[in-house]
């Protein structure tokens, strides 16, 4: 038996939370032909917003047999059905999404029936609008819904429309289109979509017409994400206050204050300076913070032998090493980078500040595959203030699958605050930062070195 | 006191950020310590030593000896520069702060003991743009077996300069010692010259400083020692022919 290890208490967790987090999800359902995806683009075109998905149920059907791919080119399977559609996935997707997490929305190929290997990536959505015939049905979503929505129209509107889209779109005779409508739509009608009616917040009558209940519709979603803007702001605020206190954390490794470094730092920071020398300066001096980010990676004991047949212990990196540069500041380092790794991996992530409530928003996102896998991920930015915008890469890199150790942020110039907020959110992370500059300089770096 | 560390292995330790813990850092052979002031080699982190790696290895084709070998010159560049004097500027910054700072003092040159260290202007241009470079060729003299001076070009002013002396390879010194006696005469003070080097001998390292105490040396690493041939061991071969020609 052994002795019983000493515990420790576990520390308070700080937490951040992304705005993509606080998903809204918004199911809309109506019988086929009855408008549901013209009222969902209607309500997308309304918003204005970038991050609003409509995901349609459609991706979700399940694959058939040959069997059931038979009757289906027969026009004998029932594809109105719940069952048709697999559920317990789109279930785990729209948790996945919950959470703040990347889905993957699977491809579902209509000719031939099944589910394609590939699948599309969904990530960090503000809004999803689920649409589909049956989007009320399982409890499990509607339990997750923020706005229930169900689209009526008159069946024989609906069918009208039907037998013009499948003519039309995807082809198919009339025939087939009447036979499927009366052995199957129209009594799973009765039998499932109808019964979603009563549970739904809002009714729309007459879909896309119906402009005052879609007007509603938007106002509320708006609200909701006014909601959630504030609370973003308000949480990293927070998180500033929380961070204000005490010292930098060993983990946020500040360059030494060589000659040599104060010089470049004055000639960067004089308005006089060139801009060729500018570009010159900081290229030299940002190299000097990447060597210092590869000390961050792993490596492992490797025998070499010389020329001589001499051997030496030494090390060789161990796993690859990738970038991930925050536009449009990290961009101004990729030279330097590129001195170091020249055929360094890099991905982009473009976050921008919004200026009227200084919240940062992701707008875009483009990371290598398998970034999971690397040794080490090294997150670029030019320039910290707040570290609101570097708190949502890190984030972005975790919901990926890159662990908190292995990612490295390196910075030119940080404030304090900035540097313990994000540090006291992701302890296990490295910061390499050129120098401290004071509390809420604005971004003039990346207008420096880009000359606009 | 040189001759007794000479025959001694090197150390070998977890190499590794102060932060991790030992169990963590991987082992690795570092530079041998020496006790004297003017001696500065680099910190001994995993990237270098990683770097290092890369250049002894003699299977490491000649594009990426290079690239690598020029890496570490940057390093050692860099730390030599903060050896030049500086002095005080005060500055206002593009959003109006001000910031005490510094200005670089003095003019520098670069001078290449040919041809090994002509491979390290690249690395010094790197940091140091236009960089005037003096070079200076010695070789052995057949009949004496010792180091002769066959050709110097140097700027004019390099009295008026700091002379950053380049040679990547240091085994016995003879080249380095009659280097820096052709820039003495040329009347630049010891002080003002700054010797940047990759690997050296520990024995070659102590009898330069010692005969050199005003002159800097910043190297990367100090090897395990010499072998019979004076060749420096475990060394990585001949510097210059695996950067111009293997």
């Amino acid at each position: 038996m052994e002795s019983i290890p000493p515990l420790y208490s576990l520390s308070t967790e700080v937490r951040y939370a992304p705005p993509w987090q606080d998903l809204s999800i918004i199911g809309i359902a109506g019988s086929s032909g009855s408008g549901k995806s013209s009222v969902a683009m209607e309500i997308v075109k309304s918003l204005d917003l970038p991050w609003v998905v409509i995901l349609v149920m459609d991706s979700f059907y399940k694959t058939l047999t040959s069997e059931q791919h038979h009757k289906a080119h027969a026009n004998e399977y029932d594809f109105d059905c719940p069952e048709s559609i697999d559920f317990d996935v789109l279930v785990e997707t729209l948790r996945d999404l919950k959470k703040g997490k990347k889905a993957n929305i699977p491809i579902y190929s209509f000719s031939e029936h099944q589910r394609q290997p590939d699948t599309t990536t969904l990530y960090s959505p503000h809004v999803i609008i689920l649409e589909g015939i049956l989007a009320l049905h399982d409890p499990r979503i509607v339990e997750m819904l923020d706005v229930k929505i169900f689209v009526e129209a008159d069946m024989d509107v609906c069918l009208g429309r039907r037998v013009l889209r499948d003519v039309r779109e995807r082809g198919r005779d009339i025939e087939g289109i009447i036979k499927q409508w009366f052995d199957f739509v129209k009594p799973s009608y009765t039998r499932f979509v109808e019964p979603q009616r009563p549970i739904s917040d809002i009714i729309i009558p007459r879909g896309i017409e119906n402009k005052t209940a879609i007007d509603m519709v938007v106002k509320h979603i708006q609200r909701k994400l006014q909601e959630k803007s504030d609370n973003h702001t308000e949480a990293l605020r927070n998180l500033g206050l929380i961070a204000a206190e005490g010292k930098l954390p060993p983990n946020v490794h500040v360059l030494p204050s060589t000659p040599q470094f104060i010089g470049m730092n004055t000639i960067l920071q004089n308005p006089e300076t060139e801009q060729e020398d500018y570009i010159f300066y900081f290229d030299r001096l940002v190299s000097i913070l990447i060597e210092k980010a590869l000390d961050m990676t792993s490596y492992v004991s490797a025998n070499v032998e010389t020329p001589q047949g001499n051997t030496y212990l030494g090390l060789h990196p161990k796993g690859t090493v990738s970038a991930v540069v925050i536009l449009r500041g990290g961009s101004c380092m990729e030279t330097a980078l590129k001195r170091s790794i020249p055929d360094c991996i890099t991905g982009r992530v473009l976050i921008q500040t919004n200026e009227s409530n200084d919240e940062p928003e992701l707008h875009y996102l483009k990371l290598p595959s398998q970034i999971e896998e690397h040794a080490t991920v090294i997150l670029m930015d030019s320039q910290m203030s707040s570290g609101g915008a570097a708190l949502m890469a890190v984030r972005v890199l975790i919901d990926h699958g890159v662990e908190q150790g292995s990612i490295v942020f390196v910075t030119c110039t940080a404030g304090e605050r900035g540097l313990k907020r994000l540090t006291a959110v992701y302890p296990k992370i490295n910061v390499i930062v050129g120098r401290i500059e004071e509390e809420g300089e604005p971004r003039w770096i990346e207008k420096r070195y880009f000359g606009c | 006191m040189a001759s007794k560390s000479e025959t001694g292995p090197s150390p070998a330790q977890g190499v590794g950020p102060l932060y991790r813990p030992d169990g963590e850092k991987p082992t690795a052979t570092v530079s041998k310590e020496v006790s004297y002031e003017n001696v500065h080699v680099l910190p001994q982190t995993p990237q270098l030593i990683a770097l290092l790696t890369m250049i002894r290895d003699k299977r490491t084709s000649r594009a990426d000896f290079i690239f690598y070998s020029n890496r570490i010159i940057r390093l050692l560049v860099e730390e030599g520069l903060n050896h030049l004097p500086v002095v005080e500027q005060s500055i206002t910054t593009p959003v109006g702060r001000s910031y005490l700072g510094v200005k670089f003092e003095g003019k520098i040159c670069g001078v290449s003991i040919m041809r090994a260290g002509e491979a390290m202007e690249q690395g010094l241009r790197d940091c140091c743009r236009s960089v005037r470079i003096g070079k200076i060729l010695i070789q052995r003299d057949e009949e004496t077996c010792m180091p002769k001076l066959f050709y110097d070009k140097l700027p004019t002013d390099i009295a008026d300069r700091w002379v950053l002396l380049l040679d990547p390879m240091f085994a016995t010194g003879g080249s380095a010692t009659l280097a820096v006696e052709t820039l003495i005469e040329r009347g630049v003070p010891e002080h003002r010259i700054l010797f940047l080097n990759l690997i050296a001998s520990p024995s070659g390292v102590a009898e330069f400083a010692e005969k050199f105490p005003k002159l800097r040396v910043v190297t990367s690493f100090i090897d395990q020692g010499l072998d019979e041939k004076k060749y420096i061991i475990p060394g990585l071969g001949d510097f210059g022919d695996r950067y111009y020609s293997m």
